[in-house]
């Protein structure tokens, strides 16, 4: 299945994968992580320093009243001795009472005091003016109990009567006890009655210069919450503002320098890609893009233009080498076809020799190669067979293949034996061989009458023979170097009789050579199981059981070496087709009865019997009386049955005086029969009796043939 | 194999052949001709069993029919297939008469 591409894509989908949602997505993450940075630290910034302006209100607020306290109408001090004489003169238990009526009226002379009522009633309204201030009122530390006991305290809500006491942290205590005088005396505290909360003071001294108490002064936080939360929304709706602005500039600025060119390419992609699925193949698409962005993008945009005009250059030059491997292997293949048309392959090839039949064939592997056969006649009492394999394979091969084939062709049509024409034959090779080819042969020269045949091995695989009635069996011959290899050699040669019905075989290796998908070789022992399975066959058969032996045990394993086989079987001089005989009239009878043999079994007419009968009489009486003259000489009379047309035909052939009795005039038939010469009316009778008469002179031999039809 | 039998009756001889008229049968009808015409005005020749004939038995023939032109007639009869055919190409049949 094909990968999804864009073009499938939905419009929900693309814009899922668009670049633009993305940076959206960033800067609305990132205006918001800034965001709620900038409102703490914005917060933070403005709490402190509102703070501080409450701690400063605050502080001096406390100094107004300490001072107040001191050196004014108001006697705060006394007041504050007489609370705290009676607080320490409390047992422990009685401290503990404090908040209780009972506590309460232990101090019951301080609430009758009208010092008391006078402080408070000046404390109140002159100090608790601002809303942010909830309570100014004086106390004093107990910094052995960590407590704060009240003197004077005009607040209602909250209210702590003179004496009662309140416990505090520890350090607090010890901060107002032990200040130095340097800076704001404050304490900021959270407590589970008053929230958050800040207490500045300043002491306040007796006459003896110590402290005797503390005006302290209480701020609220809710105030300082609320201002807080006022802020808080008005920095959000600012960042909500920036993000917005800030979010459309980047996007804008992104789609301009990275979306757009982005797409562009995409969409020249998308367009290339259909151009080379159409078969479109010199557009631009990518050299087309006017993308300046000057950054990675046009970059990429320049590498994609390279890439479209690389591919486009390579493309061409890789149609031109696939057209420039297509017409070299056209240019093989066509090769091979010659080289194996070259060879003789129209069987039967010399249908006119009964005393033989041959067939050979090659079987090519997958190029052109280096084995050949050869058949041919010398004379017509010679046939040549060779055999023959060129180390390697391809062009030169087959170019080599081709001289040595003409050389040893050339060599033995002048009549020389086989171990000469090698040797001769390897002369000439070595003579020119600038690349050390060699090629193995096996050459045989077939007297054809005898049945004697003369061979010579170079090199080449032993020959397979067998006798009538036995098996075929490897002939282990003396065997030369291969041609090619060393000039100057000498090759042994051998001789063989064939009897009628003997059987030779030559082959080059890529018989045995065969090989299957396992590595085996096909070897000569299944070879020779193989011919030993058809024996009886022609040699058409033979060589095809061969072929099929091979193709079995290879089966679909290609093979890189061609199957060239030849097979001859001899049969012997012809059966007595033919009679020789002496060319004396007192002969006639023997040829007559030779005829009328042959006529008799071919089961023709009386009629024509009789007609070839008298043509036979009248053409030997010539030859015997004529052709020698006082000589003596022989004649050959033969018959021959042809089928198409159905016919028959009567030769006669004698060394005698050249003499062509067609070209004789035909005698006058009109003159009175006593004028008319005795002689010429047998010839003359014969051309007649028979359908056609044709005359040649070969070899100094006057062939007569007389054809007549069935 | 030639069988010939011979009747003279009224200076008529009748020769009756029986087989092949080849270049060896053709001496012993020649040398039977000759012995029989003396006194004889007409030589007749059966051929009714003659199978074969060639140009040795041709030349007997016409050698026989200018003898017999001296001396009376000759004539050929039952003539049939090959050796009528043979009498016919050779125009044979142009001189001496077949019945």
């Amino acid at each position: 299945m094909r990968e999804k591409t864009v073009r499938d894509m939905s419009s929900f989908e693309r814009k899922r994968h668009s670049l633009e949602a993305r940076i959206v997505r960033a800067a609305v993450l990132i205006c918001i992580s800034l965001g709620v940075v900038l409102l703490a630290v914005g917060l933070s910034l403005y709490t402190v320093s509102l703070v501080r302006q409450y701690v400063t209100h605050a502080f001096y607020l406390s100094q107004n009243a300490a001072q107040s306290v001191q050196k004014g109408s108001l006697n705060g001090v006394g007041i504050a001795e007489q609370v705290l004489e009676i607080y320490r003169s409390l047992s422990a238990e009685e401290q503990a009472k404090t908040g209780t009526e009972e506590y309460r009226a232990l101090f019951q002379e301080i609430k009758q005091n009208k010092d008391y009522h006078a402080m408070k009633d000046y404390m109140l309204p002159t100090f608790a003016q601002s809303k942010d201030v909830s309570d100014v009122y004086l106390a004093m530390y107990d910094g052995t109990n960590n407590r704060l006991v009240y003197i004077c305290d005009p607040a209602e809500w909250y209210h702590f009567d003179p004496g009662e006491w309140e416990s505090v942290e520890k350090n607090e205590a010890d901060k107002f006890l032990n200040w130095d005088g340097e800076g704001m005396l404050y304490h900021l505290s959270v407590t589970k009655e008053y929230g958050w909360l800040c207490t500045a003071g300043t002491p306040v001294y007796n006459k003896a210069g110590e402290i005797c108490c503390f005006a302290l002064v209480d701020v609220s936080t809710g105030n300082i919450l609320a201002g807080m939360s006022g802020y808080a929304l008005q920095i959000t709706a600012a960042l909500l503002i920036m993000m917005v602005i800030a979010s459309w500039l980047v996007l804008r600025n992104i789609k301009k320098s990275l979306v757009t060119p982005i797409n562009e390419i995409a969409a020249a992609t998308q367009n290339y890609v259909e151009d080379r699925r159409a078969g479109k193949k010199d557009a631009d698409h990518f050299a087309a893009l006017n993308i300046h962005s000057g950054d990675e993008v046009e970059n990429l945009s320049l590498v994609m233009a390279d890439m479209e005009r690389t591919l486009s250059e390579y493309e061409k030059s890789l149609t031109s080498i696939t057209a420039e491997k297509e017409r070299i292997s056209t240019e093989l293949a066509l090769a091979a076809r010659i080289q194996s048309e070259m060879l003789p392959s129209t069987f039967p090839l010399f249908p006119e020799h009964r005393e033989f039949d041959i067939y050979a064939m090659m079987e090519p592997a997958k190029e052109v190669g280096g084995d050949f056969y050869d058949i041919f006649l010398i004379d017509d009492d010679h046939l040549c067979m060779v055999m023959a394999d060129v180390a390697g394979k391809g062009i030169p091969a087959a170019l080599f293949m081709m001289s040595s084939r003409s050389i040893l062709a050339n060599n033995a049509i002048t009549g020389k034996s086989p171990a000469a024409i090698l040797a001769d034959t390897n002369t000439a090779i070595c003579k020119n061989n600038p690349e050390r080819m060699f090629v193995t042969v096996w050459l045989g020269i077939l007297e054809i009458s005898t049945g004697k045949l003369t061979a010579a091995n170079a090199g080449h695989e032993y020959p397979v023979i067998k006798q009538p009635d036995g098996k075929f069996g490897l002939i282990k011959d003396g065997h030369g170097l291969m041609i090619g290899f060393k000039a100057g050699i000498q090759y042994p040669e051998y001789e063989l009789t064939l009897e009628k019905g003997t059987k030779l075989f030559v082959y080059t290796d890529g018989v045995p050579e065969a090989t299957n998908a396992q590595e085996e070789l096909f070897g000569k022992e299944r070879m020779l199981a193989a011919l030993n399975e058809h024996p009886d066959g022609t040699p058409e058969e033979i060589l095809n059981s061969i072929n099929r032996a091979v193709d079995k045990f290879v089966q679909d394993a290609e093979q890189f070496d061609d199957l060239t086989m030849l097979c001859l079987e001899y049969k012997g001089t012809a059966p007595a087709d033919e009679l020789t005989v002496e060319a004396d009239e007192r002969n006639l009878p023997q040829v007559q009865e030779f005829i009328n043999e042959r006529l008799l079994s071919a089961g023709c007419s009386e009629d024509i019997q009789a007609k070839i009968s008298i043509a036979t009489e009248e053409i030997f009486l010539n030859i015997a009386h004529y052709a020698y003259e006082e000589e003596t000489g022989s004649v050959t009379v033969s018959m021959e049955v042809s089928e198409d047309p159905p016919s028959l035909t009567i030769t006669f052939k004698d060394h005698g005086i050249p003499y062509d009795p067609t070209a004789k005039p035909d005698p006058d038939l009109s003159v009175p029969l006593g004028k008319r010469p005795i002689g010429g009316l047998g010839i003359f009778l014969s051309k007649n009796l028979m359908d056609d008469m044709v005359y040649e002179n070969k070899d100094g031999q006057n062939i007569l043939s007389m054809k007549k039809l069935l | 194999m030639l069988q010939i039998s011979k009747t003279i009756e009224n200076g008529t001889a009748l020769l009756q052949l029986d087989g092949r008229l080849d270049m060896i049968s053709a001496p012993q009808l020649d040398a039977e001709i000759k012995a029989s015409i003396d006194g004889v005005q007409e030589l007749i020749l059966d051929f009714a069993e003659l199978t074969y004939i060639s140009s040795a038995g041709l030349r007997v023939i016409m050698t026989a029919y200018e003898e017999m032109e001296k001396r009376g007639q000759m004539k050929l009869i039952h003539v049939s297939g090959v050796v009528m055919e043979v009498l016919e190409i050779t125009r044979i049949t142009d001189i001496i008469s077949i019945e």
